[in-house]
């Protein structure tokens, strides 16, 4: 569905994602994690084509992704969150989860003004959606209510919903957990499990490992821009690259103490003696 | 008095539209337009030198807001990849540029003396007949220019407006091609204040480069930022408070015997002064902008 071909960024001398292909199929939930700097927000712009590759290239749905057009995937149907929403102060929940549908005959002045009839049947069907999505993450009370008057949490939740307002076939999420309470990060988890079996494949990019160890069926490592490691959550931490990545090198001499991980943990630090 | 009175209530009418343009651009959408004033004199411009080529007003009037539409069109388009600060910089200077072709180019717009001598509205009324006449054509305009700007600010495409003022990212990760939005916006608000520039043409029967400074950009800024940003009612309250004290001092100057050189400084510091008052005490304007609810059914 989604894929990078060879794909690196450059910000002047810095290389933020450096030669990472992949490739994301239907229904599939993929976490990316890495430590901070380590290219993950930046792959996730790429992908979103908020962000133009020095290189490579990202196609969706047999589309190329370009920053030039950064508004088009979201039309093709690949969506992406935010980390932090930033949802206008003067614009009711509502009426953000309207901006998020389609509504050709509303979105053209000329329609707006001669078909007033078209425009209105057209927004009745993406109220009753609106407050279908609102309701399933409990926002249905607070509808009319300024969307960035809400909670950080709660804004988190709407930008997931609004997100949902076209049926997306990839939704991207930065961070999704990122300044959640406990309670709402295990809804949030099954917030998106539900909207996968809806048929939306998900990339996560996410710091809770044990968030991305329930969710994902597979995860992406980045250091340094660069894939490090693509497999399934549990074999992250036998990963020895993954575990330097995150705790840095063993210094030689000292023993290595494994918390968890069992052999593979083991294995990795017996090699290094 | 009364024709005083009508005088006031006509430049109202016409700076309200000019005004509802400006807070479709600025309060809706968040466009700083700082050349709003170049968008009025190319819809004067227009109008003036197609009434002198003989074309009748009610034809003119619509040619003059497509070359103001074609002229938001253009600022809209050029500076399409600058950030909204650039872009602001850059509108106050295509004003300027348009001021300049104005002033210099004599063959076309009579230079620095203007185009006098327009054949007007409704000459066959004359006095108060016609003053009343030019009222009710004018406040028929606004009305419909505001009912305009009001259905487009409460449909998908003036929600698209309003969040691609508060968080334009989000709006394109949903799928909204903001550049093209803008260029729509600013292609309706030049039509709507070549509107106002026209019927200002029409009414004084004269159009000149002095009324096409910044400084009347400024003036309509304050209608809009009085009234209320991101509200239609506000726009025209704040047109018809900002004209009335504009003109209004003048004339206080006959009853109170100030001196008439006072008076000029006098119209600006009273302007200031409101605006200062008005964002100390009331800084979302005399008529904020509302929520718009839905009353949502729940599912």
């Amino acid at each position: 569905m989604l894929s990078a071909h060879d794909v690196t960024r450059s910000f002047g001398g810095l290389t933020a994602v450096s030669h990472v292909s992949l490739e994301i199929g239907p229904r599939e939930i993929v976490g990316l994690v890495g430590p901070n700097g380590s290219g993950k927000t930046t792959l996730l712009n790429l992908l979103s084509g908020f962000l133009a590759p020095t290189s490579g290239e990202i196609r969706f749905d047999g589309t190329a992704v370009r920053a030039r057009r950064a508004w088009q995937p979201s039309r093709l149907g690949l969506r992406r969150t935010f980390q932090l929403p930033k949802l206008p102060a003067r614009m009711s929940v509502l009426e953000v989860m309207l901006a998020g549908g389609r509504l050709p005959a509303g979105t053209s002045p000329w329609r707006s003004l001669l078909m007033p009839g078209r425009v209105r049947r057209e927004e009745a069907a993406f109220i009753g959606k609106a407050m279908g999505l609102l309701a399933e993450v409990d926002l249905a009370g607070l509808a009319d209510h300024p969307a960035g008057g809400l909670s950080g949490g709660q804004q988190k939740l709407l930008g997931l919903a609004v997100a949902l307002m076209d049926d997306p076939a990839v939704l991207l999420l930065d961070e999704p957990t990122a300044g959640v309470n406990p309670s709402l990060r295990r809804r949030m988890a099954d917030h998106l499990r539900r909207i996968r079996e809806g048929g939306t494949a998900l990339v996560i990019v996410e710091h809770d490992m044990g968030f991305i160890g329930d969710l994902c069926d597979r995860c992406l490592a980045l250091d340094k821009g660069a894939v490090i490691a693509n497999c399934r959550p549990d074999e992250l931490s036998g990963n020895q690259q993954v575990v330097e990545a995150y705790l840095g090198r063993r210094r030689p001499g000292v023993p290595l103490r494994v918390v968890a991980g069992g052999p593979a943990g083991a294995k990795a630090s017996g090699a290094r003696a | 008095m009364l024709e005083f009175c009508l005088h006031v209530l006509i430049m109202s009418a016409i700076f309200g539209i000019a005004a509802v343009s400006l807070n479709l651009q600025a309060g809706t959408s968040g466009l700083l337009n700082f050349g709003q004033i170049a968008l009025f004199g190319i819809g004067a411009y227009a109008v003036a030198i197609l009434t002198r080529a003989g074309l009748p007003w009610p034809a003119a009037l619509p040619a003059g807001m497509a070359a103001a539409a074609l002229g938001g069109f253009a600022i809209g388009r050029l500076g399409r990849d600058l950030a909204a600060e650039y872009w602001a910089l850059a509108t106050l200077a295509v004003a300027e540029l348009v001021r300049l072709v104005a002033l210099n180019e004599d063959w076309l717009t009579g230079g620095p003396q203007g185009i006098g001598g327009i054949g007007g509205l409704f000459p066959g009324l004359d006095g108060m007949a016609r003053a009343l006449a030019t009222l009710a054509l004018a406040a028929l305009l606004l009305l419909g220019t505001a009912l305009v700007a009001r259905r487009l600010g409460e449909t998908q495409f003036g929600r698209v407006l309003r969040l691609m003022r508060e968080n334009p990212d989000l709006a394109t990760a949903l799928g909204h091609d903001i550049v093209t939005c803008k260029v729509k916006v600013l292609a309706i608000g030049g039509a709507m204040a070549g509107l106002a520039g026209g019927l200002y043409t029409l009414y004084l029967a004269f159009i000149g480069p002095d009324q096409l400074l910044p400084f009347e950009t400024f003036l309509i800024w304050t209608m809009v930022v009085l009234g209320g940003l991101g509200n239609v009612a506000g726009a025209v309250v704040g047109a018809l408070l900002v004209t009335t004290l504009y003109a209004g001092i003048p004339f206080l100057k006959d009853v109170v015997a100030l001196p008439s050189d006072l008076t000029g400084s006098l119209r600006v510091f009273a302007i200031g002064s409101i605006v200062l008052a008005v964002l100390m005490l009331k800084p979302q304007g005399l008529v904020p902008e509302r929520l718009r609810r839905h009353h949502a059914q729940r599912p």
